[in-house]
């Protein structure tokens, strides 16, 4: 247990030393949501409620996902797929301890200091200047934070079963290429998935890409419960998908270069 | 620059011939980048369907200003993708700009046309493709002026954002790291001007009507497109001033390039 805390800060720092990455990060989120913001201040100037939502729960919708860009779409995307192809990933396996752990509490530690550098600066200042519905009682704000982090943990949770994919092809991001389109619209980053049509919207709400976006904003508008038990259950889900992809990619792990 | 264009189109051809050895990787590329224009526009269609209008637009012909928006990036980026922070820093840190100086060719054409990344061909054409679609869901009857707008539009936010790509490359050449916060012009300015302009407060209208100045080059032509008023201060008349601004500025872009290798200095590996 103690290792892998370590890892988690570990993680931590190395991700807060990117500063001028950050200071860029935090910009073009800002200003995607100012513009995001218009749009929606635009589009429900004559109207009060379009698909269940009002302006603020649209508002609220656009600084999640402004917060929450760089944990889901993570800069450090590849660097597992690259590990993998290159043939360092053999170290993660020949340390001590569960690799899936090593490389969830690593991650972890990388995508809590965004929370914390980003998501949480970028909320607050929006919800001092705009009508935001958020938590108004702390218990809210905990069960926010925790769909947070839930969504954080999904996120690595995808991004390496996306990064598995090199253990079979080296063309794994080709095949990303194809995909990446259709998850950038299911998992509500165009658009909020409440805006999509019935049959599709229903689909959408089965699937893993809820918890990355949709679920934190429901948290925060007041569904909390519903959302956080489909976070968590994807979390589980997808706690026995990767490891027996793990188990699976480790048997057959082939090696390039001496 | 311009005597040695037989040169660049053989460099930029030769790099087109090197991705398409792997034609599967090329169509791959091709077909996603037009995947997420199609997307995108979906999305955002469902969207604006919900509500019927936004700032008194219609669906459709909004999403004509994300086709023009789109199809400008797109041309602007397969010129000038090697232009960008991470792919300039690349160039500054391997060395491999020292050598590009000592060539007999100029520099800015060895870089442009040094990668052509067919990605950027696939956000051009699905840009053009969503032109034509909305243009005829909004009813525009085409007509060689009508055209002529839609061209000038795409030409001139092009120009506009390769000469932001002009000057952020200017500026990694001083700082070799180079910052992200670029995107923020070249994705966001495209995404701000997607929308009709009167949606926006008057701050953020000025500086992309006026200073980066995409919103004037997208919205006031694509008002001619559709035959619409402008709202008060940007009449349509203001489309013949997108051309000659948008010249005015990617050769502001071109001095920041020009003082970016006065300033360089390599970085001795």
């Amino acid at each position: 247990m103690r290792a892998y805390l370590a890892l988690l800060r570990a993680g931590f720092q190395r991700q807060t030393s990117y500063r001028l990455a950050l200071a860029a990060g935090l910009l073009t989120n800002a200003f995607f949501g100012v513009v995001r913001t218009a749009v929606f201040y635009a589009l429900y100037r004559e109207r009060d409620q379009v698909a269940g939502l009002d302006v603020a729960d649209a508002l609220t919708y656009v600084w999640v996902l402004e917060g929450l860009f760089a944990v889901v779409w993570a800069p450090w995307f590849w660097e597992l797929a690259e590990a993998i192809r290159s043939g360092e990933f053999v170290a993660e396996l020949l340390r001590p301890g569960d690799p899936y752990l090593r490389l969830l509490a690593f991650d972890l530690g990388r995508t809590l200091s965004v929370l914390v550098t980003r998501t949480v600066p970028t909320l607050t200042v929006a919800a001092l200047l705009l009508p935001l519905r958020l938590p108004a009682t702390l218990g809210g704000l905990a069960l926010l934070g925790a769909s947070l982090v839930l969504a954080a943990v999904v996120s690595f949770q995808l991004r390496f079963l996306f990064g598995s994919a090199a253990f079979w092809t080296p063309d794994y991001r080709s095949l990303f290429m194809l995909v990446f389109p259709v998850l950038w619209l299911l998992s509500g980053f165009v658009v909020p998935v409440d805006f999509f049509p019935g049959p599709l919207r229903a689909l959408v709400d089965w699937s893993p890409l809820i918890p990355l976006l949709m679920a934190p904003v429901r948290v925060a508008t007041g569904a909390a419960g519903p959302a956080l038990a489909t976070q968590v259950a994807w979390v589980a889900l997808l706690w026995l998908g990767g490891r027996a992809v793990l188990a699976l990619a480790s048997r057959r792990l082939v090696v390039h270069g001496g | 620059m311009a005597e040695h264009a037989g040169v660049y189109l053989r460099l930029a051809a030769a790099s087109v011939r090197a991705t398409a050895r792997r034609p599967a990787y090329l169509v791959v590329r091709f077909l996603s980048a037009g995947m997420i224009v199609g997307i995108e526009v979906a999305g955002v269609v469902l969207m604006l369907d919900r509500f019927g209008s936004i700032g008194g637009w219609r669906p459709a012909e909004v999403v004509v200003l994300f086709g023009l928006a789109f199809t400008a990036q797109g041309l602007a980026l397969v010129f000038g993708d090697t232009l960008e922070a991470d792919k300039v820093s690349e160039l500054v840190r391997r060395g491999t700009f020292d050598q590009v100086l000592t060539r007999p060719t100029s520099p800015l054409g060895w870089v442009v046309a040094s990668y052509v990344d067919t990605r950027f061909v696939g956000r051009m054409l699905a840009g053009a493709v969503t032109v034509a679609w909305a243009a005829d869901r909004a009813g525009v009857a085409w007509t060689p002026g009508r055209a002529g707008l839609a061209a000038l539009a795409v030409a001139c936010a092009a120009t506009i954002i390769f000469g932001v790509l002009l000057a952020a490359a200017g500026f990694t050449f001083v700082t070799v790291q180079g910052s992200e916060a670029v995107n923020v012009l070249i994705y966001g300015g495209q995404y701000l001007a997607s929308y009709p302009m009167q949606i926006y407060g008057s701050a953020l209208r000025f500086v992309f009507v006026w200073v980066i100045p995409i919103g004037l080059a997208i919205y006031v032509p694509a008002l001619g497109v559709l035959g619409r008023q402008g709202p008060a201060g940007l009449p349509g008349w203001l489309a013949w001033l997108s051309a000659p601004v948008a010249g005015a500025f990617a050769a502001l872009g071109g001095l920041a390039w020009r003082a970016g290798i006065r300033h360089y200095v390599g970085t001795g590996s």
